[in-house]
């Protein structure tokens, strides 16, 4: 920390103060939003950090003048925080942030015109971050992580704030994605039902008028609830909207939404190519799809494996479990096939012998009852068309169409 | 100490007192006044109340008017009222309040003009008890006293800081405020000491008289004063002043306690209470003495009184209070110009008897007023003078030292009961004994004329003994019945004195009967009235005399909360001059001395409830709520105390108290047996007492619901089980374990080995079981043995299928387990996989729940089979399913049977929608795991689970064909339509099988 002289210090701080004083009055929300953003590190931040740690009694300087004053509540604890931040003591920067987002909010409520929402996306975004900082502070501390609950909290307060009529509604979306992104982490989803309730039930103002990029957010999440869901079109339709309207160039959004859409895209029988998933660096999915493509029931179990605890944090562990059914038709359409080549008369005719013959060349051992069991399975999920003739323990298939495609469907409707 | 008391007795006051603290007075006053209003009987009191705050408020002098108003109404009602008996058991909220603040005044002001007037007095006190420097002490005072009365203390607490004596004398007002604040309590304390009543008395006429006199005073006093009281006002907002106050509190009260001890009954008190004084020039005046009493007493009552005859010439009640207030006054006022008015109820005062009708139609308490007054007449003379020479300040500490003296001749009791305490208090106060002698001889002299007019000794007469004779009085109509009623009581104090049986009897309990049998014809009503009031007067008690406590208690720590409740119980006796409240204690003393102990638990209770709350709302404008929310409260406590209360003094609670304290001392290993007895040693047993009272508190919360679960002290709650007896009925708590019931850890293991080699039923089991949990629970124990009983449970709840059993241990052992405790933790994650998989369906548990488990779990071999299974279920394949439902380990297959009959029916529904045209049973009993119940051989076996199979699939709408081979077939064809899941056979409306009217006798 290079050194700063009191008279630096007090102009660095006079300084801020005067450019957030006439960012307020000129209602000049891109400025604010710069005063205000702690994540960005931005120099004139740190610089204004470095001084109010030499010039310690800013609070007097608020109080000097009138301009400041005004807003003296707000800076007083933007200052502390912004102190606490730059030594390095997040907790406590985050309980001054709180409170300093707790007066600022207020002061948003006063603010006739939605003019400052970018600031207040600024401040929601950065007392999150704060919190999840914090926490891993704490964490490493040994106690027990709080503040982003807190944080959450404080979040659907602002929601509270936002989500009424009026041209503040706008700024409701991003609220709710700051939201979700709070909930997903802390483990609490179910919280998120009363705000998508309070989005999607309100007919007072049309979801399309919300801006993109909150929208693609609001998809991605709600997409992912649905997956937990087992709901696989609604997710595929949320998860698509993300994608669709994501920014491309974002690589790590559409990483991020095709880590759900591809297993979902894979439950109702759609494959992605290869260099979807080159692309995008989904090379824990790769495996999963030549499994799916080739049948091959030890692949996929292998794949599964591999990545099961990544499969499980993410939640799509039981979705890519249940591929297991398509493995296997996939398996019985090739042997269906085998046989068509040398017997086309009695092709639609699987033993069960020879199917559990092939399970054992992947390695599945497994005896004819199993085996009978799975193909009752099969038929029953409309996977293979037929039956199964249990005396003569032979699979008849369908001279029609034995194995339907999903074609978006998912298995077993 | 108003807050304590007011917790217990009245909610109201309660945030009065608070209020005085703070200085938010006024309104709270408006609000008090309203809703004694609104009971005819509180009325009274809501005047008393007003009185109070008017005089806390005497800075406002807007208060003070509105005061006046609703107090107009109280004081007609009271008139109406003929029990002035009443008043002293009955409106026992209202006199309670009424004793409280009362006695919150008294003691303080007892204590500030000791202060004041004499240092030498403190030091001397405090070199004695040794207990705090002198100059906190002041400090407390000070505090105190805003507590009690805010404005007089407040003006006081300027003095109280003590280090401004020189300030003091300056200011002529200053002491006057003080005397006001004082002189108001004083009074009181003066009829307490005579007899409690004339307090309450006092305090009842106030309502009327007071407030006229109140306006009166305050414009004329207090106007002087307001300046200064407003700015002592702002300075005792401080919050410190109460801490100190309390620390002091605990001190004294364990003087208290200490000098109390020795004598037992409440006269003792008294006696002790006087010593007290004596021994603490300026802390005994506060608390009860008499003589420090009287000094502010005199100068206080005499601008009241006055004031509020002229303001209230047609009240007849200011007469009575005149009596008191005349004495004091005629000498103090003197001077001041108001002081004729009172002049002429102190002509009441030499013909107490001709004054008496007078006050006897409205109030008896009149009558108790003018009693006391009468008996203290004399004493408040002297006092007079002196208080007047106090305010002069120009020998303060001499006049404060005559007047303690004074005071302690005053109480004979205490020299014949306390001896011990009474030399010791001489003892102490020897560097001012020069003094003191003189000034006890001036007070004897005034006593005997006290005598002469109304009793033989009212002064020495036990507290009691002056209730028993007011209440004598207060039922007379007439000047005949007075006289005559004069005549009998004369014979019986007599009568006793002969006896010896003077301060040993209870003149509480004594039938008024024998006083007047031409009185009881007319009044027997209200003697009826009076003695079921007097059984409800006790509970009120209890909260006047917490106020102090209140205060005091937060800081305090428990050990000293006990001791310092029974000590402010004695004391409250004294100041609040309330006979039966002090009968109620003195009988408890009396009989084991347990009791004060219990009423002080309530009170530190109360205390630690109390100051949390303050904490919250220190700011003024929240007082308001709290006010209400306390008196909320209060209310509905009064009931339980008043229950407690007259449990209390019953024999039979006595015995039982004895006993369970008996108990106590076991479970602590330390005898306790003189302490219980003796409230003097209660300091002795913390851990008792902080358990005692944590249970108390734990009461309360049941009664209020009102405090939060995080204010009580479980450390204090946690019981050490002394039972033996191996096998024990489970039984839900519905109140404090008894530490006789409950088993200590090494019966409770012998317990639980019972239960697992027990051949008996599930249901006995899980009794047992659960009594065993039970104790664990209430004894804190959270071990091994802890785990090992849930774990036990656990899988017996899992073979009985008692899923919410089931689910109560496994949260249990969750906690455990994750504090570290060892146990099968594989054997149940493994449960709580299968459970989670097969009865709730969650997936997002599930994922959670699956990624909690480490590589090297999952090689466990239960683990590994409830993943599998896991597998099995998610895939549908029943063949596996099935497979491992055979093999697996531990209780597994019983949280698998819960799910077996879904399988089955999802099993054959597959198979009767993809195999066509048949499936032999056999197959299906094969692959479906029936096996049969009963099976020996293997051939059984077989045929067995063929007609259990059948069974199965009839009842679940299958079609069973039989081919030419005799062989069962199931026709999947018309089956695959025609399957049913059905209703489950023991089905009960409620839902709850084990509630069955069977299992329910087989339980109990």
């Amino acid at each position: 920390m290079a050194y700063v002289s009191m008279g630096e210090a007090h102009r660095r701080i006079t300084e801020y103060l005067n450019r957030f004083c006439d960012a307020v009055s000129y209602q000049d929300s891109s400025t604010l939003c710069r005063l205000l953003s702690f994540s960005s590190n931005s120099p004139p931040l740190l610089s204004l950090a470095d001084a109010l740690n030499v010039f310690q009694d800013a609070s007097s300087l608020i109080r000097q003048s009138d301009k400041f004053s005004e807003y003296g509540e707000i800076l007083a604890h933007l200052f502390r925080s912004l102190q606490s931040y730059r030594v390095g003591n997040l907790v406590e920067a985050y309980l001054a942030f709180e409170k300093f987002a707790n007066a600022f909010v207020q002061e948003f409520r006063n603010w006739e015109s939605a003019w400052a929402l970018e600031a207040l996306y600024v401040v929601c975004y950065e007392i999150r971050i704060l919190a999840e900082k914090a926490d891993k502070e704490l964490t490493s501390n040994g106690k027990s992580p709080e503040k982003l609950k807190a944080a959450g909290s404080l979040l659907m307060k602002v929601f509270g704030v936002l989500a009424g009529k009026g041209p503040k509604r706008v700024g409701a979306l991003y609220v709710t994605c700051q939201l979700f992104k709070t909930y997903f982490k802390l483990g609490t989803v179910n919280l998120c039902r009363s705000v998508i309730r309070s989005i999607e039930t309100a007919r007072i103002f049309d979801f399309e008028e919300f801006p993109r990029r909150d929208k693609v957010t609001y998809m991605y999440y709600t997409g992912r609830l649905e997956v937990f869901n087992e709901n696989f079109p609604a997710a595929d339709s949320k998860l698509s909207y993300a994608l669709q309207y994501c920014n491309p160039k974002r690589e790590r959004n559409i990483r991020m939404i095709l880590k759900y859409l591809i297993p979902v895209k894979l439950s109702i029988g759609i494959i992605p190519k290869d260099e979807l998933l080159q692309n995008y660096n989904l090379h824990e999915y790769t495996k999963i799809v030549q499994a799916l493509r080739k049948g091959d029931l030890r692949l996929l179990r292998h794949a599964l494996q591999e990545h099961e605890d990544r499969f499980l944090r993410s939640g799509v562990y039981l979705v890519l479990e249940k591929l297991e059914l398509q493995v296997y038709q996939r398996l019985m359409k090739k042997i269906y096939i085998i046989q068509k080549l040398s017997d086309p008369a009695r092709a639609h005719q699987l033993k069960l012998e020879v199917i559990a013959k092939a399970l054992r060349w992947l390695e599945m051992d497994m005896d004819l009852d199993e085996v009978e069991c799975i193909m009752t399975i099969l038929i029953y999920k409309n996977l293979v068309k037929g039956y199964l003739a249990h005396k003569s323990k032979v699979v008849v298939l369908s001279k029609q169409d034995p194995f339907p495609k999903l074609n978006g469907k998912p298995v077993g409707s | 100490m108003n807050q304590g008391g007011n917790t217990q007795a009245v909610a109201p006051m309660d945030p009065n007192s608070i209020e005085n603290r703070y200085g938010v007075d006024g309104s709270q006053a408006h609000k008090y006044s309203y809703q004694y209003s609104t009971g005819s009987d509180s009325a009274p009191w809501t005047a008393h109340s007003v009185e109070n705050q008017a005089v806390e408020n005497g800075n406002y002098s807007n208060s003070n008017y509105y005061h006046p108003q609703p107090t107009g109404p109280a004081t007609s009602n009271v008139q109406e009222i003929p029990n002035t008996a009443s008043f002293t058991s009955s409106s026992t909220s209202g006199t309670a309040n009424v004793a409280q603040d009362y006695s919150g005044y008294t003691p303080y002001q007892t204590s500030s003009d000791p202060h004041n007037y004499s240092n030498t007095g403190y030091s001397n006190y405090y070199s004695g008890y040794q207990q705090q420097p002198s100059q906190s002490y002041p400090q407390p005072v000070g505090a105190y006293q805003n507590t009690g009365a805010p404005q007089p203390l407040s003006s006081f607490q300027n003095p109280g800081s003590y280090a401004g004596t020189p300030s003091y004398s300056g200011t002529y007002y200053n002491p006057a405020d003080y005397q006001t604040a004082g002189g108001y309590q004083s009074t009181n304390y003066n009829n307490q000491t005579a007899g409690s009543y004339p307090s309450t008395i006092y305090s009842n006429q106030t309502p009327a008289s007071n407030q006229g006199n109140y306006t009166d005073y305050t414009s004329n006093p207090y106007q002087n004063y307001t300046p200064d009281a407003a700015n002592t006002h702002s300075s005792t907002i401080a919050t410190t002043p109460p801490v100190h106050y309390q620390q002091n509190y605990q001190q004294w009260s364990e003087y208290y306690s200490q000098t109390e001890v020795p004598c037992a009954p409440g006269t003792e008190k008294l006696s002790a209470t006087s010593a007290y004084s004596q021994s603490f020039p300026v802390p005994g005046v506060t608390s009860e003495m008499p003589a420090s009493n009287s000094q502010p007493a005199p100068s206080y009552v005499q601008p009241w009184r006055p004031e509020a005859d002229t303001s209230h010439p047609p009240s007849q009640q200011p007469g009575a209070a005149v009596s008191t207030s005349n004495d004091a006054y005629w000498i103090h006022q003197a001077p001041s110009l108001q002081a004729h008015h009172p002049v002429p109820p102190q002509n009441h005062y030499p013909s107490p008897l001709e004054t008496k009708p007078l006050y006897e139609t409205p109030f008896q308490g009149h009558q108790r007023a003018t009693y006391p007054q009468e008996m203290n007449s004399q004493p408040s003379f002297h006092q007079a003078p002196l208080g007047y020479r106090q305010p002069t300040q120009t020998a303060p500490s001499v006049d404060s030292q005559r007047v303690s003296k004074v005071q302690i001749p005053t109480n004979p009791r205490i020299a014949s009961n306390l001896p011990s305490g009474f030399t010791k208090m001489d003892k102490d106060s020897t560097s001012a004994s020069a003094a003191q002698a003189p000034a006890y001889v001036s007070v004897s002299m005034p006593k005997p004329k006290d005598h002469t007019t109304a009793m033989p000794d009212p002064n020495s007469f036990p507290k009691s003994l002056r209730g028993f004779v007011e209440r004598a009085f207060a039922r007379c109509k007439d000047d005949k019945e007075k006289a005559s009623c004069e005549v009998a009581l004369r014979k019986i104090v007599k009568k006793a004195k002969e006896d010896n049986t003077l301060y040993t009897r209870d003149w509480d309990t004594e039938p008024l009967s024998t006083v007047t049998t031409t009185n009881v014809t007319n009044s027997e009503s209200s003697s009826t009235q009076l003695s079921s009031l007097q059984n409800k007067s006790p509970t009120r008690r209890p909260k006047s005399r917490w106020e102090p406590l209140v205060e005091g208690k937060p800081f305090v720590k428990p050990a000293s909360t006990f001791s310092s409740a029974v000590k402010f119980g004695a004391w409250n006796h004294q100041n609040e001059n309330n006979k039966k409240s002090s009968e109620s204690f003195q009988k408890v003393d009396a009989a084991t001395g347990f009791k004060p102990t219990y009423s002080g638990q309530n009170s530190a209770k109360k205390s630690f409830q109390r100051p949390v709350k303050r904490q919250r709302f220190s700011g003024g404008a929240a007082t308001a709520i709290d006010d209400e929310a306390s008196s909320d409260s209060d209310k509905d406590l009064t009931p339980y105390y008043s229950s407690a209360m007259a449990l209390a003094s019953s024999a039979e609670e006595k015995k039982r108290r004895d006993s369970r304290s008996k108990r106590f001392e076991k479970v602590q290993g330390h005898s306790r047996g003189n302490d219980l007895t003796k409230p003097k040693n209660a300091n002795v047993g913390n851990l008792h007492t902080r358990r005692a009272t944590a249970l108390r508190l734990s009461k309360v919360f049941d009664e209020s619901g009102s405090r939060a679960v995080e204010d009580i002290d479980w450390d204090a709650l946690t019981v050490k089980g002394t039972c033996q007896e191996i096998e024990k009925r489970y039984l839900r708590l519905t109140s404090a374990p008894d530490p006789a019931t409950v088993r200590p850890e090494d019966v409770l293991e012998k317990a639980l080995i019972m239960v697992q080699d027990s051949q008996k039923n599930y249901l006995y089991k899980c009794d047992q079981l659960k009594s065993i949990r039970q104790d664990l629970t209430v004894q804190r124990i959270h071990n091994q043995l802890t785990a090992k009983v849930y774990e036990t449970h656990a899988r017996l709840a899992l073979e009985a299928g008692d899923l919410p059993e089931y689910n109560q241990c496994l949260s249990q052992l969750k906690t455990l387990y994750a504090e570290g405790i060892e146990g099968c933790s594989l054997e149940f994650a493994a449960y709580s996989l299968l459970y989670i998989t097969l009865h709730s369906n969650n997936n997002r548990e599930l994922l959670s729940s699956m990624s909690r488990l480490s590589e090297e779990d999952k090689k466990d071999e239960a683990v590994r089979h409830a993943l599998s299974v896991r597998a099995a279920v998610t895939s549908g394949n029943y063949v596996m399913f099935f497979r491992l439902y055979k093999t697996a380990p531990n209780m597994n297959s019983c949280l698998m049977d819960l799910y077996v009959e879904k399988m089955r029916y999802k099993a054959v529904n597959f198979m009767s929608r993809s195999c066509r045209p048949t499936i032999p049973v056999s197959y299906i009993v094969q692959v479906l795991g029936f096996t049969g119940a009963a099976s020996e051989g293997t051939d059984e076996k077989e045929t067995d689970g063929m007609e259990e199979c059948l069974e199965w699939l009839k009842t679940h709408g299958a079609n069973i064909i039989t081919d030419s081979n005799g062989d069962m077939l199931l026709d999947t064809k018309a089956s695959s339509t025609s399957l049913f899941m059905p209703e489950p056979e023991d089905a009960v409306a409620h839902g709850d099988r084990n509630l069955d009217v069977n299992d329910f006798f087989t339980r109990t």
